[in-house]
């Protein structure tokens, strides 16, 4: 399932979210700068709490 | 002890390494010190020979290194150029002409990675130049010869699309005598040309 | 084999094996001999799209007099159905007996050596460009639909009437570069469509012939008459006393009585602006990729260059040859060209492949990977990460094993094994860590340290090196067959060996050479940035650029990037990373070590068992 999920640039420090699976199929890069360090933030523990 | 002594120690021979630095006319030369390349090749690890080309991949360039490989009995071959995406084949052929196994011989691009990108920084270019070779010196040391397997090919092609050039392909390879099959998505071949009144520039019928 | 599609491929390089789906004709094209007896007594009519929906044909009909096979075909997407059988005319209409309501698609599994891709090319729709009112204004016609109005086969038996009032237009414009050529970016295309220039001259000519009193205009930016004989055609249409004028006009506005034209435009050698009256105007509409040629790509892992086309292995050497051994492209698929372009093309093609046709074999690089089964868990992670499915594994007896004629050398298994059980071929870690010794022995700080895949980012500097981009030069770069091929190690070790900055480079997804391999990439580069974060290391530190051989503009830009970046890495913060690093290292050795140990034991115990 893909979930919106908060992605940083690791290039240009642009933050924005997106819709995101660990086994999804997209070439991602920052909608800013292009680049495609583009990394997807690990859903805090407290959220994966909060859904149990 | 260093990957090199340990690579020697364990094929059990002594590393013979040449390295080969192009001038490439003025294309590498005119930004790199190639003089100063060669000098410092010189001074690494398993190196026994360095011999610098004003074009290495031309036929006296080649038979520098085929020499060499005799003179110096050379195990290992580092060619200091261009592209291995363009003069791979061309150097691998050249050292097994000499009977050595093509894989024990390793390209530093010189040109595309470096001379041509920093014509505006020649130090900057020539350190890199340097570490470049180094650093296929170092990977020369670590290659092991390898055997390369044959396929067999079948022989028939398949052309996809059925357009003026798709026929082209098709009847070329068909008169040549091999098998052709012509795969084309819509009902009929003939592609765009078929939908053409005349073509330019002899203003002749399109079908 | 016409009305076919080729729905898979599977092998490699001499041993292809292709399934091609050949689609029910619901007419036997064996049998049918065009007597159009069906055709005459179908109902249904609908837009003949041979004819640019000028005229009409059956659901049941021939594409075109002289198609090839010449079979009639049944459009079931117009047809009034067969399942129950609605009407049924052609079927009882047919003496021959060709037609069946049954036929089912039929799947053929082909095997073959080489493949050439001929895909062609899709015309430009100009709706889009609202100033040319194509879809509003019936008198503006694209120049694909002019030849079939001008074509003796065509909707009107070659009398070129316009579309209001089917009478000949006395006055007609041609506009160029329609879809093409525009710089701004938003609409249509950068590049030149190569043929519509002279496709126009033609058409001019075209005219003057069939129609000898009327008045033709080009608006045109440039009239490239490059090739043999075009110029002598050129002048030829400009003695026939056809105008052409440099401008482009900015609208088109229609009479709503008389549905003549207006056209404004400034003739840009007079510097004269004025308003032109038609009764007829050609846009003259440029090439494009064909519309799904996605789907072969990625059938045969081709690559594209930015503007679509299918691009070549080399743009001078191997200008037929694509990035896939063993597969050529022609024709329109690589780039717009006009026929003899295209036959010339298809010839060197076809040469191409029969270099490895008529050798009769070819060799494969010895660049295959091998599992050491002393060192080998059977735990069958790389087997999951194979793109080819070429690593077998015996989950009883713990091993796994490649099968060499299917691996293509991506390493992606090497990078995956937590044994390191995986020897690449001519690729090998002890090479790598050679080569990052090498590199970052001395002044790693001064340098950028770079992992680039063969296929597309190593070929992308190349490109930059070609095409003499410029950018600074502290990039060091290492080349993997595939950006899978890095593993998390290799990067590690990189910043222990005081890399200021790292970069892992591979192709853009759609254009790996090894089907999907470099999303293992992702993954890694992922598990990375966490594991550089959790050892206070910035993970900004390590990047990853998916750049293409074409992209030599973006291989430069992403350099100059790091550049920046590696400037701002403090000598503080590399002593820290190596010395964080430099622990972790030395425990991934002794862990080695260990393992090694163990398999070397139990290697000793299974030789005393067998003696």
């Amino acid at each position: 399932m893909s979930q919106e999920t908060k992605f940083k640039c690791l290039k240009c420090g642009h933050e924005y979210v997106e819709k995101y699976a660990p086994d999804d199929d997209i070439e991602r890069a920052c909608p800013k700068c292009h680049s495609n360090s583009v990394r997807p933030e690990k859903p805090k523990k407290a959220d994966v709490a909060e859904k149990k | 002890m260093s990957n090199e002594e340990k690579a020697a120690v364990a094929t059990g021979e002594e590393l013979r390494i040449g390295v080969f630095v192009c001038d490439c006319g003025s294309n590498i030369a005119g930004t790199v010190d190639t003089a100063a390349v060669t000098e410092y090749a010189e001074t690494l690890p398993n190196v026994v020979a360095v011999v610098r080309n004003r074009y290495t991949c031309a036929d006296p360039g080649q038979n520098e290194i085929k020499k060499a490989i005799r003179e110096y009995d050379l195990n290992r071959v580092v060619v200091a150029s261009c592209t291995p995406l363009m003069h791979e084949p061309t150097f691998r052929a050249c050292v097994a002409g000499e009977g050595l196994n093509p894989y024990l011989m390793e390209m530093a691009n010189l040109r595309e990675h470096c001379s041509w990108v920093h014509g505006n920084d020649k130090e900057g270019a020539t350190a890199k130049a340097k570490d470049l070779v180094k650093s296929a010196v170092a990977r020369a040391a670590q290659l092991q010869a390898r055997e390369e397997t044959r396929v067999p090919v079948t022989q028939a092609a398949l052309v996809v699309g059925g357009g003026v050039a798709g026929i082209q392909t098709s009847l070329d390879l068909a008169e040549a005598g091999y098998q052709v099959y012509l795969v084309e998505k819509e009902p009929s071949i003939g592609g765009i040309m078929a939908a053409l009144d005349k073509t330019y520039p002899t203003m002749d019928c399109s079908i | 084999m016409a009305y076919s599609e080729v729905e898979e491929v599977d092998g490699y390089v001499g041993n292809f094996k292709v399934k091609v789906r050949k689609k029910a004709r619901y007419v036997r094209e064996e049998d049918c001999n065009s007597c159009a007896e069906c055709a005459e007594v179908c109902p249904v009519v609908v837009p003949d799209e041979f004819q640019m929906g000028l005229s009409s044909r059956k659901a049941v009909y021939l594409p075109f007099p002289q198609a090839v096979p010449a079979s009639y075909i049944i459009d079931m997407e117009a047809c009034l159905g067969t399942n129950p059988i609605a009407c049924g005319k052609c079927e009882e209409a047919c003496e021959k007996v060709c037609i069946d309501y049954d036929m089912k698609d039929e799947i053929f599994e082909l095997e073959v050596g080489v493949v050439v891709v001929a895909t062609g090319m899709d015309v430009y729709d100009p709706t889009e460009l609202d100033e040319y009112c194509y879809t509003r204004y019936d008198n503006v016609i694209t120049s694909m639909e002019f030849e079939r109005l001008i074509c003796a086969g065509g909707a009107t038996e070659g009398h070129f009437v316009r579309p209001s009032d089917r009478d000949v237009p006395q006055r007609i414009a041609f506009i160029q570069c329609v879809g093409s050529r525009n710089n701004a970016g938003d609409k249509g295309n950068r590049y030149c469509s190569n043929i519509c220039c002279m496709n126009t001259v033609k058409d001019t000519l075209l005219l003057r012939d069939h129609y000898p009193d009327c008045e033709c205009t080009v608006f045109y930016v440039d009239i490239r008459a490059f090739g043999k004989g075009f110029e002598d055609l050129y002048m030829r249409s400009r003695e026939e006393g056809v105008k052409y004028i440099r401008g482009l006009p900015g609208e088109i506005r229609q009479d709503p009585e008389t549905k003549n034209l207006f056209l404004t435009a400034e003739n840009t050698l007079t510097g004269e602006v004025r308003e032109y009256e038609f009764d007829a105007v050609v846009l003259s509409v440029g090439v494009i990729p064909r519309r799904d040629s996605a789907l072969v790509k990625k059938l045969l892992s081709l690559s594209t260059t930015g503007d679509g086309f299918y691009m070549e292995a080399h743009p001078k050497l191997k200008p037929v040859d694509t990035p896939t051994r063993g597969v050529y492209i022609c024709g329109c698929s690589e780039s717009p060209k006009d026929v003899k372009d295209s036959v010339t093309q298809a010839s060197a093609a076809a040469a191409r492949a029969m270099t490895i046709l008529n050798a009769g074999h070819v060799t494969v690089e010895a660049i295959t990977a091998a599992i050491d089964p002393a060192l080998c868990t059977g735990c069958g992670l790389c087997a999951k990460v194979c793109p080819f499915n070429a690593v077998e594994v015996d989950k009883e007896k713990k091993t796994a094993w490649v099968v060499s004629a299917m691996c293509m050398g991506c390493g992606n298994c090497g990078a995956t094994c937590n044994q390191g059980a995986v020897t690449m071929g001519h690729f090998t870690d002890d090479q790598y860590y050679a080569q990052i010794d090498a590199l970052l022995d001395e002044d790693a700080a001064d340098k950028v340290f770079t992992f680039a895949c063969n296929w597309c980012s190593y070929a992308g500097a190349d490109n930059a090196g070609i095409s003499r981009i410029q950018y600074p030069a502290s990039p060091r770069l290492v080349r993997t067959m595939c950006s899978a091929r890095v593993t998390e190690d290799f990067v590690l070790y990189a910043f222990v060996k005081g890399a200021p900055v790292v970069l892992v480079s591979g192709c853009h997804f759609a254009d790996c050479h090894y089907i999907d391999a470099n999303r293992q990439t992702v993954k890694r580069v992922y598990r990375l940035w966490d594991k550089l974060e959790k050892l206070g290391i910035r993970p900004e530190r390590l990047q990853l650029e998916w750049i293409s051989a074409a992209e030599g503009q973006k291989f430069a830009r992403v350099m100059r990037g790091l550049e920046e970046m590696r400037q701002q890495v403090t000598a503080e913060e590399v002593e820290h990373t190596k010395k964080v690093l430099a622990e972790e290292w030395e425990k991934k050795l002794a862990r080695e070590a260990k393992r090694k140990k163990k398999a070397e034991a139990d290697e000793s115990r299974d030789e005393v068992q067998v003696s």
